[in-house]
């Protein structure tokens, strides 16, 4: 609930503007409408604002193509250029590792490279190797596996340089499956490996994956991705989350920014807005960066996430709790606007179409909720498979990935 | 944005157009040389040696690219990828990708002495050799050299992963020929060969009488050796009224002593040295220790069952078993605690994870032995986490050569049951 109310809003907000406004990635320029380069999209944030998509599809209608993929994965796909890229294991030890591209408007396998694991890749049944989401800078594609394996290659899957980082630090990796993504932060491959044997998170320069820096971390496991965040004092950043807390750090440099100590949730990834950071712990908690402040701005327990990342947008924030019902409430304040049930789990998070939430649950049904006012759902659309992978919008096409396949929906 | 085709703005770091751009040079290098000449030698001397110097950082851009020319010989080839499967993960990573673009344009004659470099190739070699190789592979995915794979193949003397994708090249363009391959490779050394023959071994027991059909699926349980395909081998079996001991085929070492539970409040007891360790209490004679055998399927000593439900505390377990040779083998461990290894009183592994899964095999590593009777300690700590997934203290463990053949027998002491 609103701890300081409206008013403290507004000057933690004008004090996180002022110190800290949190406004992108490295992804230079405004987010491509038609591009979805990392997880979550452009910005990490979840959302293509000014999208449209269609609104009703099923195993035979509305789908512009679907692909058998080469192996298992919970990774989303990406979309850069012409390009559709999904990672995916294979081989009965999942030792398989490989990076598909596919052709944006066919679906058509343009190239696909495979290469052999050199870390762990004992996995729960619900995750999988490739559960991390490639990222791309438009010239580059890395992919990180649950091997602690990072790869880089170009738009042609040329091999440009490889870390087996479960080599370089011998008790790192998680026998859960490790899931965290890789992110590209100015011109810096970001990984965080958050386990309990060898924890540390590093910052390799993209080009050659030389390391820039690498800071040891507390030994406990977390499922979080590192999450672009721009300041105006001290440039690009990246912010890493555990059950422990925050640290904003220098993407380039490593250097030290902010840390904050409380609760967090070890899988669900905070969303950040107009400067907050709003963190799955016990509920939500809004957090302005850089604030010397460690108490939230507010805490709402009525917010709960699951397995999937909250989603925030203008003065909103949206959850997806454990039974499936789907929460949007105030940023300012975290008062709940509206709760709608949609139904079964959710292991994929949602996204932001235009102003529709999309929504995928593990049985394959794909709701529409309109967030014009009280959450709505306008479209349920069912296929078939187990889908725990984030969707990717580009184009007005959505991609959905299950178990096996890769969906296009068309675009409207 | 980047620089880049996809700007319409030509990428001047394209490996492919650098070398165009070498071509080029070359070119105009050749039918300039006459005007070249004569300019040199009517060159005052002073301005020479700029020119000079200009000439050869203008000559020095395409040469440092000079190693993205394809190899100009098999013996070549071969160098460069016995280079590139040496590599380490961290170091000279555009050397090696300047190394894999030369092998990607290799004619496909040359693929199958190049598959050969995978023996001995570090992690990181493997994958830098294995990329440049699949490119090369993708430029002939209707000429690739057959019988030469084919040969390589069934050679068990040669590298499991080279021969594992010369059967994925062979099998792309002439399956039949790949699958009968498989017939004799029931007791290959490379484990994904090994089990697609397995596969089909039992696939083909489908139209055979039932004594025959068994006695094909007996075959494939001598042959398999992963833990999947060798349970369902047994289930199969149990089926049709043949019972077989998953824990006896696996090698489970399956008698322990076990001592009593020591402090590991705050997770203290991992590091700490209890009188086990140092041999004092180790033998299996000692008061305060008492034998456990399993009767799992997976050999799994509960210590719950064993010593009462508790957190925060540890035990040891100690077992002999026999070896038929001396030299190394490999100690698997599975266990959702944290665990250490010790044989014959020698530090072989520490695992200080608890409660992130449990698996057969989890955690492997390599350890001497001696012929005869050789000693096994097993330190398996719990913590004091108390959700209901964090209740299990077991571990089990066997022995193995590296396909995960079982080497170990087991001693019965006096007093074990």
């Amino acid at each position: 609930m609103a701890a300081f109310g409206m008013a403290g809003f507004a000057f933690f907000c004008a004090g996180a503007s002022c110190l800290s406004t949190v406004s992108g990635t490295g992804w230079a320029g405004a987010a491509d409408p038609s591009e979805w380069p990392e997880f979550r999209g452009g910005f990490g944030r979840g959302a293509a604002d000014d999208e449209t998509i269609r609104s009703h599809w099923s195993g035979t209608e509305g789908i512009a193509w679907k692909v058998d993929l080469p192996g298992k994965g919970a990774s989303s796909p990406i979309v850069v250029g012409n390009l559709v890229i999904l990672t995916a294991s294979s081989g009965a030890r999942e030792d398989q590792l490989h990076i598909l591209a596919l052709d944006k408007e066919t679906g058509r396998t343009r190239w696909q490279r495979t290469f052999w694991a050199t870390g762990r890749t004992l996995c729960h049944p619900t995750s999988a190797v490739a559960a991390g989401t490639p990222a791309s800078d438009g010239r580059r594609i890395v992919a990180l596996y649950s091997s602690c394996d990072l790869v880089a290659v170009d738009l042609e899957g040329r091999l440009l340089w490889q870390r087996n980082l479960a080599i370089e630090h011998p008790r790192s990796g998680n026998d859960v499956g490790m899931g965290s993504s890789p992110r590209i932060i100015d011109d810096t491959v970001v990984v965080q490996i958050d386990c309990q044997g060898d924890a540390f998170a590093s910052g390799m320069d993209s080009a050659t994956g030389a390391d820039r820096w690498s800071v040891s971390r507390a030994k406990i496991a977390s499922w979080a991705s590192p999450l672009a965040v721009t300041t105006p004092s001290h440039g690009a950043c990246v912010l890493l989350q555990n059950p422990l807390g925050l640290e904003l750090r220098q993407a380039k440099s490593g250097s030290l920014v902010w840390s904050w100590k409380g609760e967090c949730a070890g899988i669900p990834l905070t969303a950040e807005s107009g400067g907050i950071l709003y963190v799955p712990s016990d509920g939500i908690a809004a957090i302005a960066p850089m604030a010397q402040e460690a108490k939230p701005i507010w805490r709402s327990t009525k917010l709960s996430c699951g397995i999937a990342s909250p989603l925030a947008w203008g003065n909103s924030i949206a959850c997806i709790n454990r039974a499936g019902v789907l929460g949007i409430a105030n940023a300012t304040d975290g008062r709940l606007r509206g709760q709608i049930r949609l139904a079964g789990s959710f292991w994929a998070s949602p996204i932001l179409v235009g102003n529709v939430i999309v929504a995928v649950n593990k049985e394959g049904k794909t709701f529409l909720v309109s967030v014009d006012d009280e959450p709505t759902i306008v479209a349920e659309n069912q296929l078939p498979g187990t889908f725990t992978a984030t969707p990717a919008v580009a184009g007005g096409s959505l991609y959905l990935r299950s178990d096996s396949l890769l969906w296009k929906v068309a675009a409207p | 944005m980047p620089i880049g085709d996809r700007d319409g703005v030509v990428d001047f770091c394209s490996p492919v157009k650098i070398a165009r751009l070498n071509l080029s040079l070359a070119i105009l290098t050749a039918k300039g040389a006459n005007a070249l000449e004569w300019f040199w030698i009517k060159l005052a001397a002073p301005p020479r040696g700029f020119f000079l110097a200009l000439a050869c950082l203008v000559a020095g851009i395409p040469l440092a690219y000079s190693t993205e020319v394809p190899p100009q010989s098999m013996a070549e080839a071969v160098s460069i990828c016995r280079e590139l499967s040496r590599a380490s993960g961290t170091n000279g990573q555009a050397e090696m990708a300047a190394k894999a673009d030369q092998i990607a344009r290799l004619p496909a004659e040359w693929l199958t002495p190049c598959l050969v470099a995978f023996r001995d190739a570090t992690p990181a070699g493997a994958n830098w050799l294995r990329s440049g190789l699949e490119r090369a592979a993708d430029q002939f995915s209707d000429r690739l050299p057959l019988e030469e794979l084919a040969t390589l193949v069934g050679n068990a003397t040669q590298s499991p992963r080279g021969r594992s994708l010369a059967f994925v090249w062979l099998k792309s363009q002439d399956r039949a020929r790949a699958d009968g391959l498989l017939d004799t490779l029931l007791d290959d050394p490379s484990l994904d060969l090994r089990r697609q023959a397995v596969e089909k071994l039992l696939a083909s027991a489908g139209g055979k009488e039932q004594a025959a059909k068994k006695q094909t699926y007996r075959r494939g349980l001598a042959a398999a050796r992963d833990i999947d395909q060798i349970e369902q081998i047994i289930a199969w079996l149990a089926e049709h009224g043949e019972q077989v001991d998953v824990a006896e085929v696996l090698g489970f070492v399956r008698q322990w002593r076990v001592s009593e539970a020591f402090d590991n409040a705050k997770g203290i007891g991992f590091e700490k040295t209890y009188p086990p360790q140092t041999g004092e209490l180790a033998r299996p004679d000692t008061s305060g220790w008492k034998v456990v055998a399993s009767t799992d399927k997976h050999g799994t000593i509960d210590l719950n069952a064993a010593l009462e439900t508790k957190k925060g505390v540890l035990a040891y377990a100690v077992a002999t078993v026999e070896m038929p040779r001396a030299g190394t083998a490999q100690v698997r461990i599975g266990s959702p605690c944290a665990v250490a290894v010790w044989v014959n009183g020698l530090p072989v592994m520490a695992h200080e994870i608890y409660h992130a899964s449990e698996a057969v095999d989890q955690y492997i590593a390599t350890a001497d032995f001696c012929v005869g009777t050789n000693n096994i300690m097993v330190k398996c700590c719990q913590n004091e986490q108390t959700e209901p997934w964090a209740i299990d203290w077991k571990f089990q463990l066997r022995i193995c050569d590296p396909l995960g053949s079982p080497l170990a027998t087991q001693l019965k002491r006096a007093g074990d049951e």
